[in-house]
Order: C-alpha cells, then structure tokens, then sequence
C-alpha cells in the first residue's frame, strides 16, 4: 500500500527508485547483448560496425524521440511518417519542377509545421481523438503528394549535395545522422526535463483534468506538442533523404510506424502518460538497433526477423506489467 | 482489549477471526499482528485514519487478499482464500468505496452478473431482480442501465446483489459517503434488517457519528495495529478521536469557530451570480459572496452546488441563451477553460482530488510549483529547483503539510496531506476566490481542523471564501453565512449566528 510508505518511507524508497527505472533495464539488457555479440559474433565488435549500428538507428530514433514525447502527454501521432516521407517528397517534386531547392525546403518545413498545427488544433479545440486524426491526416498527407506527383519514388537531384551531406557527410568523423539525433535527443531532454513547457506536458500527461483546472493553457500546449512531433519528422526526412538519395513513399503504408511505437514502449514510455523520460526513448533505440544489427550480420531473413520484433514487444510489455502492476489492488492504491 | 474478546468468547463463537494478522506490501506493514473477530449478527464498525490498514483488513477477510503472516478463521475453521470468487461461495462479501456495477448493464443483469447460466433469459432475471429488489423495500426499476441511476441507488443495487448472492458477512468500505442524510437514514434501517436476519456486517467509515449510531462494537486502527477494540455503548466521539489519533495532538481540538465574534465584517462584493441556468442541474441560481467573508453552500447531492462552483470557475459551461450572469468585481465574466478564470484570480478546490486535484506521478515540490508556473508572472522558460523548493518550503510549513520524504510521489500521502497539497496548489496563485467543494472528504480526523483553520485565515487576509459541503457541523463550523441549494436554486441564506443542522436539513429537503 503506497500510502503507508511514510511509515518506513527510506526503505521503500530505494525500492521504488530502482522500480521507476525501466530504462535502466533496458540499458543494461542493450549492455549485455552488446557484450556477448561481440564475444561471438564475428564481425560485430569494432568501430566501424558500431558506427553503421548507431546510422541505422538514426531516423527511427528522431521519429521515437516525437512519438515518446505524444505519448507521454497521452496522445499519439500516427501520421508521423506519412509527414517524413510527404514534406521530403514535396521538396523533392518542386525542385524537379524548377524551384530552388532552399525555397523548396522551406516550403516543406512550412507544410510539416502546418500539418502539425492542423491534427493538434483539432484534436485540442475540437477534443477529437488523436489516435483517428492523425490517422486520417497521414492519408491525406498520403493523397496530397500523390495528387501532386503520381509516382512512388522521387530521386535527390544529383546536383543537391547539400542535401546528400546530411545523410551520408561526416562532422569530425562522425557521421551526420548520428550528430543530428544526439543533438535531437539533447534538446528533446533539455525540453523534457527542464523546461516549463515540459513540466506542463508530463502534467497533461499524468492528469489532464487536473492540468485543465490548474490552469495549464493545455489547448495551445497541445498544438506546439503535435508540431514538434511533425518538426521532428521533417528532421528524421532529412536524414533519410540524404542517406537514400530518394524518398520511397512506400514507407507510409508499410508498418514502420509500428516500429517507432515498439521503440518507444520497450524504452518504459507508459501508454498510462504521464511517465517516461528521454533516456527510456533512447536506451529503447539502442536495444533495437543491436539486435536488428545482429540479426542482419547473423543474415537472418526479414520474416524471422519480423517474428523476433513481434515477440520482443510482448517480452517488453510482459516486462512493464510486470515491473508495474496494475491490479485492483494497486489501482486502489492511496484513496 | 482483552476483556472484550474473552467475553464475546464464550458467549458465541465468532463467524470471522484474524488472530495475529499481518500483510506486508514491499517490506512495509500494512497491517500488523491485528486481532479481530466478527460475531454472528452484528455490526462491528472499523475505524481509523487513512492508511491505518481499513481497506488492507477487509481486503483480507474478504478475500482479496491473503495474510503474510496470522491466522483467519471462518467459522472456527482455517480459510485461506485464493480469490474473491471463493469468498463469495463462503458467503463473504464487499461493498467497494468505488461501486463494482457494470454501467452499461441493466440492474438485474448486474444482480445476476457471475451467476449467469449459459443461456439467459432477460425476462427471466427481471422478474427474479424485481421481486428480490421489492422485498428488500428498494425502489429501482430493474430494467434501468445502471448508468443512468443516481450513487445511492447503485449501492442499493450491489447490496441487493450482496444478498442474492446469499452473503453471511457484508462489508462494507464508506457506505454512506455519497448518500444524503435521508438516505442514510434508510440505509441504516436496512443494516438494522440484515443484522436481525442473522447477517454479520463490517462497517467502515470516516463518519464517527455514525459508527457509533450504528454499530455494536468498534475497532479502532491505527499505523496498521489495533489499538481499540469495545462494545459502542462504552464508547464517544473523543475517546474515538484519541484512539485513532494516538499522542499526536490537534491544532485545534474539536471544532473551530468558537470565536466567531473575532471575525472582521464582510468588505466588498467580490462575486455576484444572477439567475444563472445550466441545462437541469441548475436553474436560476443567485448569489453574491463578498471580501473577508465565508459562504457556506449546503444542499443534497444534485442540487447543483458542485456545478455552480464549476460553472464559476470555467470548468463547466452555462447556457449561452438564458444562461444568467456571473459578475466578477462588478465586471461580467464568461469563462471557456479554467486558465481564464484562475487569471483573473478564482480558484476551484475540487471534490475528488483523485480525479483532477492533483499530479500522481510528481511529489510534493513539483505539484505546487506547476501551479505556480501556469500563472503569468510564474512564467518562465526553465523552470528554477531553488525557487520550487522555496516555494514548496513555505507551503509546507503554512498548511503544516507532513511531508516526510520529499521525494515521495504524491499519491504515497495521506488524504488529508493530499488535500493540503490541492489546496496550496490553488493558493499558489493568490486567488481572490477561493472556492472549496468538500474540503475535508476523506481526510483524517487529525488534518480536519487544520483545514478548517486556513479556510479562516483565507477570510481574514481579505479573500472571499465559497464552502461547499454535505457536512452540516463543517458548514456551521466555518461559514460566516450559509446558503441552501436545492434542486439548482438557492432556498436559503441563514447568518452563521441563525443556522442550525435542523434549519439547513429542512431548507434542502422541503
């Protein structure tokens, strides 16, 4: 009984502390399976694959970096990838029709920041639900760029090496992909955890009456949530046009949205709200990113791979209900 | 103690007995070495502060739960129940805090909910529910979703389905806690009923008046131990009171406003409510509440008091056409969300701090430091831990908040360091209004008065205060003038000196 930990509150506390923590088990799992492939996987261990390891986890890492966010202000953003792939392609079919190409980036950067704007303020002023909005706005994405350009694949001009620099260029020696999600995640804890704005989101995300009749403008607070998660996209586009070299928008009606949500459950994001940090977003990354690499340099075929995911998640959430349990009794836990 | 348990034991052997119960959650006793027994056919009242281990006792005899250490008898026979399920077919039963009906079933679909064979007949379960529900006197419709009914209703109709499940032992968790005086004046006949057919009842309430109007003995539980156990003739509100509240003393003891004489006269109209209509739940409603004054709002639940104060507050909305007027220093006021009117400086304590009082997953600190945030001069891009922890201090120390771990999460408090918390949340942002509804429901004895004393001081720094509340001796005790409310008007305006319990039950019922 929670209430009665004041008690003896130290002892529970250490308990509780090492409770909250879920993605510190899930750095130290990433830990161990980093450790035992490098002692038996051939071809692991080394700079050069841990480089590819962390390029690869990139993009899914700034998309999970905006839906960890949504979600833990308890909404939920489906149609994150569906604004990646659309606000490149734009960019992409307006410089293939004779416009510059920064006019053109910065058409879709508007497009991005608009299609946020548009599914927060229904979902803010006219209470809709957010799991079928922005369902529907990612098919409408989908169906705008379509009607703009009917073709599934849309090529980086071979002039734009600008554009190839974010994906493919280093800095340092480090490659771009990597600086730009460290630096993502950076601001994404700096937001989160210190931030007025972010103490308002894990409020919103914890009580959202309670956030109402405190007074959190929580209207306004939700339109900038969803435009940092479609800000977020248009970054992880970025990466992925320059990595690429073309925007595939196949990648809208495959389940890679799925993938990000996985990333950011496994991490310790509850689906409750409220709870989760940057830290949980990141360590989720991570696990995955070994794993996928592992599994691609053991040449596992996509199907297997696919089943490992699909069990991974029900190990996750297994874990969670179980790190967590939410019984009768502990919902009843301090009335 | 003893004495107690060796006279009820040779008279009669008990249906229930925990010898030297314990249950330890995470290394902490929830409760510890309890003794208790439940004789056939009586009402034995549970009492104790929050957390003193109630809900955690009756949990275990009703099975929910299994002891960590102790024995539990039923009927002089060992038990060790694996479910609830397993209760019920031992003929033990709880009604919860929180009522356990399915909303969207019907009445009689709800009765019969886990018992149902594999094939139903609805007519079948109508016609054993409404002769179940006549016999036991209790007016509902057994074809009504239980959505639709009203909360005393649905108690009725989970104590009906407690009885068509032929329970033995009934307990009950705050029964009375949502029912009007007139209900709970049935509501007793009715315990009276069951006991006399050989029902033994556990009755657990916050009420002391009650327990002692209503039970045959009572324990008192405190820090998860029993330290009292009597047959209630013996026993009155104050050695209640001591029992529960052990050698921590009360601010103030008993109830507050003795000087009532002390309190400044009344300053400007402050809050002026005109006719104003919402839907059913109010119609018509007018009042004013003026500086360094405290306005007791009395009335049944329904009769549009909560309501208003959201209405007030921006949480509800009034009627566009004919909605009335809401007049804010004589400025008219006409609120969307409750920023607007937590700007201007209304504040709204609510009701159920559980449901949109307070931040369950942050502590102390970071609970009344948001609220300080979302004011405008609180606003800030970063946000200071010296300044919280500043600002926490105080709060703290002016509410008396017993704050042991600071880094505890809210919902490991008390409900009565819960409340503060709500309460120091509002003042954070030095409201010129403060509207509490239900202030002191599910606080402990020990924290009551200290309430009670803030809702003073507030008055006294020149604020003006709305009380609302089902509590008559709470109302008497704070308001410098009270209001009635009855069905979404105000019946009544008695001062302070003029109001008695009789004259506001009347005004409410009448």
């Amino acid at each position: 009984m929670a209430r009665l930990t004041q008690i003896s509150s130290n002892a529970l506390q250490e308990k509780w502390k090492f409770k909250t923590t879920q993605e510190l088990v899930m750095l130290a799992l990433t830990g161990v399976l980093l450790v035992s492939f490098s002692i038996f996987l051939p071809g692991f261990f080394g700079v050069n694959n841990f480089l590819v390891l962390l390029n690869s986890i990139a993009i899914l890492g700034i998309l999970s970096l905006g839906m960890g966010m949504i979600i833990m202000s308890r909404g939920i953003d489906l149609s994150e990838v569906a604004v990646m792939a659309g606000s490149w392609a734009i960019v992409l079919i307006f410089v293939d029709q004779g416009t510059s190409l920064p006019l053109a980036v910065f058409a879709s950067l508007v497009f991005a920041l608009a299609v946020g704007a548009f599914s927060g303020a229904v979902i803010a002023f006219i209470e809709a639900p957010a799991l079928f909005v922005t369902l529907a706005v990612s098919f409408v994405v989908y169906g705008i760029v379509f009607w703009m350009s009917p073709s599934l694949v849309h090529y980086v001009p071979q002039d734009a090496t600008a554009l190839r620099f974010f994906g493919s260029g280093k800095l340092m020696g480090v490659p771009m992909p990597i600086i730009i999600f460290m630096s993502c995640a950076l601001v994404m804890h700096l937001f989160l955890s210190r931030s007025v704005p972010g103490r308002f989101l894990y409020a919103q995300g914890d009580n959202p009456w309670a956030a109402r009749l405190t007074g959190i403008p929580l209207r306004p607070l939700i339109v900038f949530e969803y435009m940092i998660v479609a800000l977020l996209a248009w970054i992880a586009g970025l990466v992925w046009v320059g990595t690429s070299g073309s925007v595939q928008m196949t990648v809208v009606q495959s389940p890679y949205i799925f993938d990000v949500i996985l990333v950011v459950i496994l991490g310790g994001v509850s689906l409750v709200g409220g709870r989760g940090h940057t830290l949980s977003i990141v360590a989720g990354c991570l696990f995955i990113g070994t794993m996928l690499n592992a599994l691609t340099i053991m040449n596992v075929s996509s199907d297997v791979q696919n089943i490992i995911r699909g069990s991974v998640l029900l190990l996750a959430i297994v874990i969670d209900n179980f790190i967590h349990p939410r019984d009768e009794e502990t919902a009843r836990q301090g009335d | 103690m003893s004495a107690t348990k060796t006279k009820s034991d040779h008279q009669m052997q008990p249906v229930v007995e925990i010898r030297g119960g314990s249950k330890i959650y995470d290394g902490v006793h929830a409760i510890s070495e309890v003794d208790f027994t439940l004789l056939p056919g009586e009402i034995h009242a549970l009492t104790g502060e929050n957390g003193a281990g109630k809900s955690t006792l009756s949990k275990v005899i009703a099975g929910a739960i299994n002891l960590t250490h102790g024995e539990h008898l039923l009927d002089g026979i060992t038990v060790n129940h694996k479910s609830p399920r397993q209760a019920l077919d031992a003929g033990v039963c709880m009604v919860y805090q929180e009522t356990s009906l399915v909303p969207t079933m019907t009445v009689a679909q709800n009765i019969e909910l886990g018992n149902e064979k594999l094939i139903n007949r609805n007519r079948k379960i109508n016609i054993k529910a409404q002769q179940l529900l006549q016999s036991l006197n209790f007016h509902i419709d057994p074809v009504t979703p239980v959505a639709l009914l009203g909360t005393a209703k649905r108690q009725m109709v989970e104590i009906a389905r407690a009885v068509y499940n032929k329970a033995r032992i009934i307990i009950f968790d705050e029964p009375t806690a949502s029912l009007t005086p007139e209900e709970i004046v049935h509501f007793f006949n009715l315990l009276r009923n069951l006991k006399n057919s050989g029902v033994s009842i556990i009755y657990i309430s916050h009420a002391l008046e009650e327990s002692l109007q209503i039970s045959d003995r009572i324990t008192v539980l405190r820090d998860g131990r029993k330290v009292l156990c009597a047959l209630t003739q013996d026993m009155d509100r104050d050695k209640l009171v001591e029992a529960m509240v052990g050698s921590r003393k009360l601010t103030t003891p008993g109830r507050t406003g003795q000087a009532k004489s002390n309190r400044p006269p009344r300053g400007a109209k402050v809050l002026s409510v005109e006719n104003v209509t919402m839907g059913n739940m109010v119609k018509n409603m007018s009042f004013s509440v003026y500086a360094n004054e405290v306005v007791g709002i009395s009335g049944l639940i329904g009769s549009g008091r909560t309501e208003i104060a959201k209405i007030i507050s921006g949480a509800e909305k009034r009627n566009i056409i004919n909605g009335g007027t809401i007049k804010f220093h004589g400025k008219p006021i006409r609120y969307r969300v409750p920023r607007q009117a937590t700007k201007d400086g209304i504040a709204y304590i609510t009701e159920d701090r559980k449901a949109d009082g307070f931040f369950e997953t942050m502590n102390v600190d970071e609970n009344i430091y948001l609220a300080k945030l979302a004011t405008r001069p609180g606003w800030r891009i970063f946000f200071s831990k010296a300044e919280r922890r500043k600002l926490a201090d105080y709060w703290i120390q002016r509410l008396n908040i017993m704050a042991l771990n600071r880094k505890s999460t809210i919902i490991e408090y008390s409900g009565g360091n819960q409340q503060k918390v709500v309460i120091a949340k509002s003042l954070v942002q030095e409201p010129s209004v403060v509207i509490f509804d239900e202030p002191t429901r599910g606080v402990d004895v020990g924290a009551i008065p200290q309430i009670h004393e803030q809702i003073r001081q507030l008055a006294a720094e020149g604020k003006a205060v709305v009380v609302i509340s089902s509590y008559l001796p709470e109302v008497l005790a704070v308001s410098d003038r009270i209001l009635v409310a009855k069905l979404g008007r105000i019946v009544a305006d008695f001062p302070s000196e003029e109001a008695t319990e009789d004259k506001i039950m009347y005004a409410a019922i009448h």
